[in-house]
């Protein structure tokens, strides 16, 4: 596809970078020639200097003929300009990143008319990864696949841990639960296990099983953790704002701490539920007073990384059984999970995820059709959901067992109209199922790509 | 430095290279002439190649120092082993004469050491024009044509090989980037050929001709060059070519989508072209009395100008024999080159209009200090970072010019000599004046000065900074 990127930021510099890996044509537009400059030097991709809203500088970046223009500039109001002149231009689809949480609302009044296919709001796709990570506690991050019927969640075996040193097909045999262990990470690397492989402590494993099934796995898992019933939150900001009006839906109790009285007064007015303390949360005196080690969950959502890391590491300290860390500078994230923060959320990260995946959604690949397309075990694994659209030579109605797959290609689950199927070598894809497939190495951008050529 | 990466890059070129030779030995093949040269030499590549081919890391990460350092490392080895078919086959004995050959070739200079061309084995004279088609566009952009998938800091790469001020890419994909430059330079040289063929020029005359024009090269197969075929409309192909080869290839495939303004309001196209004109009128009035025909002083002084600028390096006349006007136009002109982006070498004339746009800008300033100046090109505002770029580039060029006519001095044969070697080989040109003449060659300069203007070539080839970078120590540290 012919892709135009409007703002070379950090979130644009990774869609651009995830992107140029697939083939796809970009052309980058940033005002900063230092920053056109850095990322065409990185990724294979073309730059253009200039306001993205610049009718030239979009003509130049061949917009007219774009099949996707993706406006992730730090103005809002700027990216929905963008759109609106990039579609005027001819552009097939356009994608802006709007935040204000006062334009949401017009925003769904208004998309068609700004013709806008796609806004997204990172504070809100942050808000809502955390709410995923709090439904299942044991695990560091959860993802979702078929429409919400299919979880796939991370999380660290620990020595003490029934599942270490037993191979997976002992594990399958003895819990008698639908589960699939689809990826592993040990140590610097990722594999995709087979039956024979042997679980360690330390292994960081990623599981899928149907959204009902999942809670039973990490119990029989020996991960004890209760649903989590009330949160400590530090931190009143766009975040805290959106996640309240979740865990409120959820019934979850929540204190909110933040510095702010006017941040404060608004979550209060809007949340009956919350309740709000108007401090400082990097003082422990107040945060020990606020229950932090009583709570079950923990989220450090404050302005500031660096703050929100130590909190974080301090509420392990005190034992609290989850802790989720936001950080926006998405190249911290690395340093902070390497002291041991499992669960970071981090909206640029969301932000670019999300839009790499309605991006893949668009790439139609003939016979099959990515549904989404998530990265899991720190990025070095994919996940991906293929709707299978027509009868494919050698892998429908053919059982799983005589495939001739690619190697380090996994097919870890079909959903099949209102069914989900954790697949066993008996088990067959037909025309119309959705199939996830997990990978390491490749780039499959259709189902038929999985199979041995 | 990523070692392994740059090693495995070196081996997937010096693979290419041996696939290349199979053109010049099957040439060989059809004239019945020994095919050992060639054979030894790609058993010799692949011994070196293959092994290096297992080399790819798994991490490739590439950074600006490693792009330079490979692409000086290629091109020095490729004219290595380029040079051994000559030595094999005894056309050339000595193997220093036989890389100065080499490296005249892939440099696209055209400077030779060989005074009886016609003896030799027409395999061997065809690897020796061939060379200048492969370095006219570059083998690392061909590498990148070829090559499935490279990750975007191969752009590096293309950076360091391609030429000009200002470096970009046609397409978002640096494949289809350099797929199209490598396509538009075969359908001209596929034309070129043609045309001559139509001329009457036997075919095998008609390649390497052509082969010598597109890369802007000079290597001829006649003793006499160009002028031995006594074929005007050869002549006037082979110029209005060897001008269409110096101008930048973009331009082409703007042409080709169509983009007719962007070529029309290029400066340096028509700077490039007025220079041609005004090339050829003053040195036909110059020259006006010593040809019989006012076509034939108009064909020659055409010919030669769009030989000199475009640095190819043919000649129809032994033009060291002209007035010094013409002869002091054609130094201008060699150093002056011909456009950014093509297969030509020299300063560049966007170079140039940047110096004297510059010169301007600071005579501006002077007068009226507090004055904001800016310098334009082709309508554009040109960035301080590339202006600075440009005045070190010439820096520096003079400076190793400088230095060369220096070294070499200890030959001598006289300043006009020494000067107009340096000249003609850093600019890529081929002949120079006096003692290195049209009709002369290099073989009288001893082992050191020949070694000295191969340098000179491959640093006027890979625009100066290449080969600074490959010899600069802490390069060499491991990352």
């Amino acid at each position: 596809m012919n892709i135009v990127i409007i703002g070379g930021g950090t979130v644009g510099a990774a869609i651009c970078a995830e992107l140029s890996a697939e083939k796809h044509d970009i052309t980058i537009i940033d005002g900063d020639p230092n920053a056109v400059e850095k990322i065409t030097s990185t990724s294979d991709v073309f730059g253009v200097v200039g306001n993205g809203a610049d009718i030239s500088v979009l003509r130049k970046a061949g917009a007219e003929k774009a099949d996707l223009v993706i406006a992730v500039t730090s103005g809002d109001e700027l990216n929905i300009l963008c759109c609106a002149a990039a579609k005027k231009l001819g552009a097939q689809n356009t994608v802006a990143r709007v935040r204000n949480p006062e334009y949401s609302e017009l925003m769904a009044l208004m998309k068609s008319e700004m013709n806008l296919s796609l806004t997204i709001n990172p504070e809100l796709a942050a808000a809502k990864e955390i709410y995923r990570a709090l439904r299942f506690p044991a695990a560091a991050k959860v993802d979702t696949f078929y429409r919400g019927r299919v979880e796939m969640a991370e999380f660290v075996v620990s020595e003490s841990s029934p599942l270490c040193g037993v191979t997976l097909n002992e594990l399958r045999s003895k819990l008698n639960l639908r589960f699939l262990v689809c990826g592993v990470l040990r140590g610097e690397e990722a594999v995709i296990p087979n039956g024979l492989f042997r679980l360690n402590a330390g292994d960081v494993i990623c599981v899928t099983a149907p959204d009902e099934e999942l809670s039973r796995f990490f119990l029989a898992a020996g991960e004890k953790k209760r649903p989590v019933k009330d949160v400590l939150i530090a931190g009143g900001g766009r975040v805290s704002y959106y996640l309240e009006a979740l865990l409120q839906k959820a019934h979850i109790k929540s204190t909110v701490i933040e510095k702010g009285r006017a941040l404060c007064d608004d979550i209060a007015q809007e949340y009956a539920s919350a309740t709000v303390v108007c401090g400082d949360a990097t003082h422990q005196e107040l945060l020990l007073e606020e229950g932090l080690e009583r709570t079950d969950a923990f989220l450090a959502l404050l302005d500031t990384d660096e703050e929100n890391a130590i909190i974080s590491m301090y509420a392990k300290t005190k034992g609290v059984r989850k802790v989720v860390t936001l950080i926006r500078t998405m190249s911290y994230i690395d340093f902070f999970r390497g002291v041991g923060l499992q669960s970071i959320v981090s909206p640029r990260s969301s932000t670019a995820s999300f839009i790499l995946r309605y991006v893949r959604s668009l790439a139609n690949a003939g016979s099959s059709h990515i549904e989404t397309l998530h990265k899991v075990l720190f990025d070095r694994v994919a996940a991906i959901e293929f709707r299978v659209k027509e009868n494919i030579q050698g892998l429908t109605d053919v059982p799983l067992k005589a495939l001739k797959c690619k190697k380090g290609i996994l097919i870890a689950c079909i959903g099949r109209k209102d069914k989900v199927i954790i697949p066993t070598g008996d088990d067959v894809i037909n025309n119309g199922d959705t199939v996830i497939v997990v990978t390491a190495k490749h780039h499959p951008e259709g189902l038929e790509d999985i199979l041995e050529s | 430095m990523n070692y392994r990466m740059v090693g495995y890059l070196l081996g997937v070129i010096l693979s290419i290279e041996a696939a290349l030779l199979f053109v010049p030995m099957l040439t060989a093949l059809l004239y019945g002439e020994p095919l050992m040269p060639f054979v030894f030499t790609i058993l010799i590549l692949l011994a070196v190649s293959v092994p290096a081919l297992f080399l790819r890391p798994k991490e490739s990460r590439f950074y600006a120092k490693d792009g330079f350092v490979c692409v000086a490392g290629a091109w020095i080895l490729l004219s290595m082993f380029g040079a051994l078919p000559f030595v094999f086959s005894g056309a050339i004995p000595s193997y220093v004469d036989a890389v100065f050959e080499t490296v005249s070739g892939f440099t696209t200079t055209g400077a030779t050491i060989l005074s009886d061309i016609e003896s030799l084995p027409k395999g061997i004279l065809l690897w020796r024009s061939f060379t200048h088609w492969i370095g006219g566009m570059g083998v690392l952009v061909f590498m990148l044509a070829i090559l499935p998938s490279v990750g975007g800091q191969a752009i590096h790469l293309l950076r360091a090989e391609t030429t000009g001020p200002q470096k970009g890419k046609l397409v978002p994909k640096m494949k289809h980037s350099a797929m199209i430059l490598y396509a538009i330079y075969f359908a001209l040289s596929v034309l070129m050929a043609v045309l001559l063929l139509c001329t009457g020029m036997p075919l095998y005359d008609s390649i390497v001709s052509t082969f010598a024009t597109a890369g802007t090269g000079g290597f001829s197969v006649l003793n006499d060059s160009i002028a031995g075929y006594h074929n005007p409309a050869a002549e006037w192909i082979i110029s209005v070519f060897m001008v269409l080869f110096g101008v930048n290839f973009n331009l082409y495939f703007f042409l080709l989508l169509r983009r007719y303004k962007e070529v029309l309001k290029n400066e340096e196209l028509r700077v490039y072209l007025i220079l041609c004109m005004a090339a050829t009128a003053v040195i036909a009035w110059n020259v006006w009395d010593s040809f019989a025909s006012a076509e034939g002083c108009i064909r020659t002084a055409f010919f030669q100008a769009a030989s000199i600028i475009s640095t190819t390096g043919f000649s129809t006349v032994n033009y060291d024999l002209w007035p010094d006007l013409a002869k002091t136009i054609l130094l201008c002109l060699m150093v002056v080159g011909s456009c950014a982006g093509s297969t030509a070498g020299g300063l560049k004339v966007s170079r140039v209009i940047l110096m004297f746009k510059n010169m301007g800008r600071e005579l501006k300033h002077l007068v009226r200090p507090n004055s904001v100046n800016v310098v334009r090109m082709d309508g554009e505002a040109v960035p301080t970072e590339t202006q600075r770029r440009v005045s070190n580039y010439v820096c520096m060029y003079v400076s190793f010019i400088a230095v060369s006519v220096l070294l070499l001095s200890v030959e001598g044969f006289g300043f006009e000599t020494h000067f107009t070697s340096v000249l003609t080989c850093i600019n890529n040109v081929g002949p120079g004046l006096a003692k290195v003449g049209p009709a002369e060659n290099f073989a009288d300069y001893s082992v050191f000065s020949k070694l000295l203007l191969s340098l000179n070539m491959l640093i006027g080839r890979l625009e100066i900074l290449p080969m600074l970078v490959f010899f600069t120590p802490t390069v060499w540290k491991k990352t």
